[in-house]
C-alpha cells in the first residue's frame, strides 16, 4: 500500500459517525453603507479609500495620491505616466522595490476592508514587491462580508487571487504595529467614479 | 401577594444544605449564613449532618475515579431533598458535571446531580425574592468565579458576545448601600484551581496576586463571590502581603442585617 | 513536580519580564475582544464553524480525494505523507530533484512539527525563515514561543542586539519599525534569490483544488512570486468542503488570533503560473489515530489561530518555554498529549481549569474540558505523579468518613497552635511563598449545627 492508501484506510477506520454538512442558521450582518464601513475598515488596517471625482483620471488620482512616485509600474488602460510596464519585464525580480505598482482589484468588503484581486498580470510579484500599491476597483462594487465575497464570480475562476487588506504589517517585535514588513508599505484603494 | 404565594410554596418544598469540606472547616460563618439566609426567604432548610466533601479536589487533581464513594454519600445523604443548596460554584458544577460518570445505578433527573443548585442561582433563579432586607454599607468587588461564569453561568463570560448579565449583581441590588464595583478582567482566574495551586504555586500565586491588586484597584474594601476557594486563596495572598481589602462570602453580605 | 511547573517558576521569578508578556498577550486578548463585538453574529458562527470542522472531520477521506483531484486537475501535484519522516523526506527530493539550495519558507507549524527547517539545513539547503518573528527565532536558535507571535517573549533590546550582530543595524537601536525594516532589507536578498519556495497551508479548499494562505506580512506571497517550484505543506486536518465554508473561517481566523478583521492577505493559490509548479503535500503525522480518538478528536478542528494561548492565563505568566511540547498553551497541552503522553505529561498541570480557552475557541474546542479528561488518564497510563497520587488517596480517606474528616480538622486545628515555621515551609506545598495558610475555624458547620439545631 502506498501512502495515500494507508492514510485513507486509517480514515476510513476512525469510528467517527458522518455528521450532515451545516447550513448557517443566521443572516449576516449588513452595513447602512458599505462603502463608508469599507473605507473606515481599510483605514484601521492602515490602507486608505480614495474616490474618484467626477472628471478625474487615473493618472490625476495617481498623482494626487503619489505625487513623489518616480517609477511606476502599471499595465492598466488609462494609467499613462507608468515608466514600466510590468507584463513586459521576463523577470519578476525587476519589478520588486518600484515606487508604485497600479493594478486592477474587483471588488472590496465591508467588513474587513480587503479588496479581491484576481492575477491578471504577468507576474504577480508587482502586488508585493511594489514600495506602494494602487488598486483599482469598479464603482458599487464594495459587499458587505466575506460570505457574499466568496460567491462572486471574480472568486470563481482565477489561478491566483487575493484578498488584501491594508498594507503588509508586523507586530512581531513586542507588538509594535509596523507598516511594510516585506510587502507594500502603503496601500491604496481606488474607487472609480 | 406573589411574595406571600411563592414563600407558601417553598415551605412545602424541603431544601438540604449542602456545604462544602472546606467552608465546614474554614469558614463555618458561610454555612450560617447560608442557612439563615434560605430561611430568610421561606425556605425549610435542613443540614444532613456529617457531610465530608463532594469529590472535586480529587477529580481535578485527575483522580475523579477516586472521588466515587464521596459521591455515593452525597447522592445518599440529600436523596429526600427536593433541592440540594450549597454556597460553593464549583463544588455544585463538579456534582452536575462529575456525578453522571461516578454513580452507580445512575438515573437521569433523578440523583443529586439533577437536584443541586449553588445558592445564589437558586435564589435567583427559583426564589426570586422581592426583597432581602439587607443592608451593607460598603463598596465591594465582585469575585467572578471561572466555573460559576464559564459553567453555571453566574454571569456572561467575557469571551462571548451575549449580553451582559451578572446573578450576583442583581442579587446584591436588593442589599442597601452596597456599591458594587468590578475589577478590569472581570473573570480572569484568580489562580486557585485545587491542586493547581498546590502544584503550580508560583504561577498560581502570580495569578493571585494580579488578581488581589485589579480588585483593589477598584477601591473597594471587600472581595466578594459565590466561591469560597477563590476567596481563601486570595485571603492567603492578602493576609501574607498585609493588603488592604478582605475577602467575604456573598451570602454574609445578602445576610447581612438591616 | 510537573516539568512546566518547575520551567515556570524559574519565568515567574522574573517579575517585571513576567507582568510585560502577560499584559502584551492580554492586549491582544482584549483587540479579539473588541474584533468580537463588530460581529453580531459571533456566536452562530463560531457554531458554525465547529459544525463545519465536524462535518469535515466526519468525511476526511472523501475531502481529500475531492481535493487532489481538482488540485491536480488545475495543474497542481498532490503528495501524501504518513508521517514526518515521510515529508521531510519528500521535501527533500523534489529540492534535490528541482536542483535548488536556497529555500524561502513562511510560517507553517507542520515545519515546526516534523524538524523540517533543521533538516534541510543538515543537507546543506539554506532554509531560511522569512516571517519576522520566525526569523528573529531562527536567528536565536530557539523555537517559537507562540503559534502566531514567535518572538513575543523576545524584548526589543534582544531584538535589537541581535540585528546589530546579524544585520549590522546600529547599536542601542531597538526601534521596532527602524528593526523591522532592517530585517525587511536584510532579507530581500534571500527573496530575489530563493529557488525552492514554501509556505503552510492554512485552508485548503476541497470543492475548488485552492489553498488558502494567510499572513500580515506578505512574505508567503512574495515568497512565492520569484522561484519557479512553491512547495505546500498541510496537516491533512486543514481541508474544508468549499468557498462558504473558506468564508466563515476567515471571518473567525484573524479576528479570534490577532484581533485584525482578516489578516492583510489572504491568498488563494490555485493553479501555478505558466513555466512554475505548486507540489501540496498532504500530511497525517498522528492525525488520522487522533481522530479515531473520540475524547479528543475535537482537537483536529483547531484553525491555529492562537487565542486561546492568548487568553490562557498560565500560559501568560509562564512562556511558551516551559511547555514541554513545541506548540504551548492550551492546545500544546493538548496536542502534546496526543502526540506521546509519555513524552509531554508534564505539561497537564499548567491548566487551572478556568475554561476560558473553550470560550475564545472560534471552532469551539472543549480544550479545558480535554485537560481535565487527559489528567484522568494519566493514572492509568502509569504517569500520575506519585506524590499528588498519595495525597489525594490521603484526602480521600480522610473525606471518606465522618469520623476522619471531624477528627481530621482537630487535629489540624492542634497543629495550628504550633509555630507557624512548622507549617509554613517548602514541605507545605499550599504555603507557596506570597500565600499565608488559612487558619480553621474553632467550631466546623457541622459541630454548629449539632448544637443548635438539637
Amino acid at each position: 500500500m502506498n501512502s495515500k492508501e494507508i492514510i485513507l484506510k486509517k480514515l476510513s477506520a476512525d469510528g467517527m459517525p458522518e455528521y450532515p454538512h451545516p447550513a448557517p442558521d443566521f443572516a449576516p450582518q449588513r452595513f447602512d453603507d458599505p462603502a463608508a464601513t469599507f473605507a473606515e475598515r481599510l483605514g484601521a488596517a492602515g490602507g486608505r479609500a480614495v474616490q474618484m471625482a467626477p472628471g478625474e483620471t487615473l493618472d490625476d488620482v495617481i498623482r494626487r495620491c503619489y505625487p513623489d512616485a518616480r517609477t511606476i509600474a502599471s499595465a492598466m488602460p488609462g494609467v499613462t505616466v507608468a515608466t514600466l510596464d510590468p507584463d513586459a519585464v521576463e523577470d519578476a525580480r525587476e519589478l520588486v522595490d518600484v515606487d508604485l505598482g497600479v493594478v486592477a482589484g474587483s471588488f472590496g468588503v465591508a467588513e474587513n476592508g480587503a479588496v479581491w484581486i484576481a492575477q491578471d498580470i504577468r507576474h504577480k510579484a508587482l502586488y508585493f514587491g511594489a514600495t506602494a500599491l494602487m488598486v483599482v476597483i469598479p464603482k458599487d462594487a464594495i459587499v458587505d462580508t466575506m460570505h457574499e465575497a466568496v460567491v462572486r464570480p471574480e472568486v470563481d475562476d482565477f489561478g491566483y487571487g487575493c484578498f488584501m487588506s491594508g498594507p503588509s504589517k508586523t507586530a512581531d517585535i513586542e507588538q509594535a504595529l509596523v507598516f511594510g514588513a516585506h510587502g507594500p508599505m502603503s496601500v491604496t484603494v481606488v474607487i472609480r467614479a | 401577594m406573589v411574595w406571600f404565594s411563592l414563600v407558601l410554596k417553598l415551605k412545602q418544598m424541603k431544601v438540604g444544605l449542602f456545604i462544602p469540606c472546606y467552608i465546614n472547616a474554614v469558614y463555618p460563618e458561610v454555612g450560617r449564613a447560608s442557612y439563615e439566609l434560605l430561611r430568610k426567604v421561606g425556605c425549610e432548610v435542613d443540614y444532613p449532618l456529617d457531610q465530608t466533601c463532594c469529590g472535586q479536589p480529587m477529580a481535578n487533581a485527575g483522580f475523579e475515579k477516586d472521588a466515587k464513594a464521596l459521591a455515593e454519600r452525597m447522592n445518599a445523604l440529600f436523596e429526600t431533598y427536593d433541592y440540594v443548596v450549597g454556597p460553593s460554584a464549583s463544588c455544585v458544577v463538579f456534582v452536575r458535571e462529575g456525578y453522571p460518570r461516578l454513580l452507580d445505578n445512575y438515573r437521569e433527573h433523578a440523583c443529586v446531580d439533577a437536584r443541586i443548585w449553588e445558592i445564589c442561582e437558586f435564589l435567583h433563579d427559583v426564589v426570586k425574592p422581592a426583597r432581602l432586607d439587607a443592608r451593607f454599607p460598603h463598596k465591594v468587588s465582585l469575585h467572578n468565579s471561572c466555573h460559576g461564569v464559564r459553567k453555571m453561568g453566574l454571569s456572561s463570560p467575557s469571551e462571548m458576545n451575549v449580553p451582559y448579565r451578572s446573578k450576583l449583581r442583581d442579587l446584591l441590588s436588593l442589599v442597601e448601600g452596597v456599591e458594587v464595583m468590578e475589577p478590569e478582567r472581570r473573570d480572569e482566574c484568580c489562580g486557585f484551581g485545587g491542586m493547581f495551586s498546590v502544584e503550580e504555586n508560583a504561577v498560581s500565586v502570580a495569578m493571585g496576586r494580579a488578581k488581589v491588586r485589579r480588585h483593589i484597584d477598584t477601591g473597594a474594601e471587600y472581595i466578594t463571590g459565590a466561591d469560597s476557594s477563590c476567596l481563601m486563596h486570595m485571603q492567603g495572598i492578602i493576609d501574607r502581603e498585609q493588603l488592604p481589602v478582605k475577602t467575604l462570602h456573598i451570602v454574609e453580605i445578602l445576610n447581612s442585617k438591616l | 513536580m510537573s516539568t512546566h511547573s518547575k520551567a515556570a517558576k524559574r519565568f515567574v521569578a522574573d517579575a517585571e519580564r513576567m507582568a510585560w508578556h502577560d499584559k502584551a498577550l492580554y492586549a491582544v486578548r482584549e483587540k479579539r475582544d473588541r474584533m468580537m463585538t463588530t460581529v453580531p453574529e459571533w456566536e452562530e458562527l463560531r457554531r458554525l464553524s465547529s459544525a463545519i470542522k465536524r462535518h469535515t472531520l466526519s468525511r476526511l477521506g472523501h475531502y481529500l480525494c475531492e481535493f487532489e483531484r481538482n488540485a491536480t486537475a488545475n495543474g497542481m501535484v498532490v503528495h501524501w505523507a504518513k508521517d514526518a519522516a515521510e515529508m521531510n523526506a519528500t521535501v527533500w527530493r523534489l529540492v534535490r530533484e528541482h536542483g535548488g539550495t536556497n529555500l524561502i519558507k513562511s510560517k507553517s507549524m507542520l515545519s515546526e512539527e516534523c524538524g523540517l527547517t533543521p533538516y534541510l539545513r543538515e543537507r546543506g539547503v539554506d532554509a531560511v525563515e522569512s516571517d519576522l518573528g520566525e526569523r528573529i527565532m531562527q536567528l536565536l536558535h530557539q523555537p517559537p514561543s507562540h503559534i502566531v507571535l514567535p518572538a513575543i517573549a523576545v524584548r526589543r533590546e534582544e531584538v535589537g542586539a541581535l540585528f546589530e550582530r546579524e544585520m549590522g543595524t546600529e547599536p542601542g537601536n531597538s526601534d521596532p519599525t527602524y528593526l523591522t525594516h532592517a530585517a525587511r532589507k536584510a532579507l530581500r536578498p534571500k527573496f530575489l534569490g530563493a529557488d525552492v519556495s514554501m509556505t503552510g497551508v492554512n485552508f485548503a479548499v476541497a470543492s475548488t483544488g485552492a489553498l488558502a494562505v494567510c499572513t500580515n506580512e506578505g512574505n508567503a506571497d512574495l515568497g512565492t512570486s520569484f522561484a519557479d517550484l512553491h512547495i505546500a505543506i498541510m496537516g491533512i486536518e486543514k481541508v474544508i468542503p468549499d468557498m462558504e465554508a473558506l468564508a466563515v473561517f476567515t471571518r473567525l481566523l484573524a479576528r479570534s488570533g490577532t484581533g485584525q478583521p482578516i489578516t492583510s492577505y489572504t491568498s488563494l493559490y490555485r493553479k501555478p503560473a505558466p513555466g512554475k509548479r505548486i507540489h501540496v503535500i498532504l500530511v497525517d503525522n498522528g492525525r488520522s489515530e487522533w481522530l479515531a480518538d473520540e475524547a479528543h478528536r475535537n482537537m483536529l478542528k483547531c484553525l491555529r489561530c492562537g487565542a486561546c494561548m492568548n487568553t490562557c492565563p498560565v500560559y501568560r505568566r509562564s512562556g511558551g518555554h516551559t511547555y514541554s511540547y513545541f506548540i504551548p498553551g492550551p492546545l500544546g497541552i493538548n496536542l502534546g498529549m496526543l502526540r506521546s503522553p509519555k513524552l509531554y505529561h508534564g505539561n497537564v498541570s499548567a491548566c487551572s481549569l478556568c475554561y476560558s480557552c473553550s470560550d475564545v475557541c472560534p471552532a469551539q474546542i472543549d480544550l479545558g474540558e480535554q485537560i481535565y479528561m487527559w489528567r484522568q488518564q494519566l493514572d492509568g497510563m502509569h504517569l500520575a505523579d506519585p506524590v499528588k497520587k498519595l495525597s489525594v488517596k490521603g484526602m480521600d480517606f480522610v473525606m471518606g468518613g465522618r469520623r476522619r474528616f471531624y477528627g481530621g480538622i482537630a487535629l489540624a486545628r492542634a497543629a495550628e497552635k504550633l509555630p507557624r515555621f512548622v507549617l509554613e515551609n517548602g514541605l507545605n506545598p499550599w504555603s507557596a511563598p506570597g500565600r499565608a495558610m488559612p487558619p480553621f475555624a474553632p467550631k466546623t458547620f457541622n459541630g454548629w449545627w449539632k448544637k443548635t439545631n438539637k
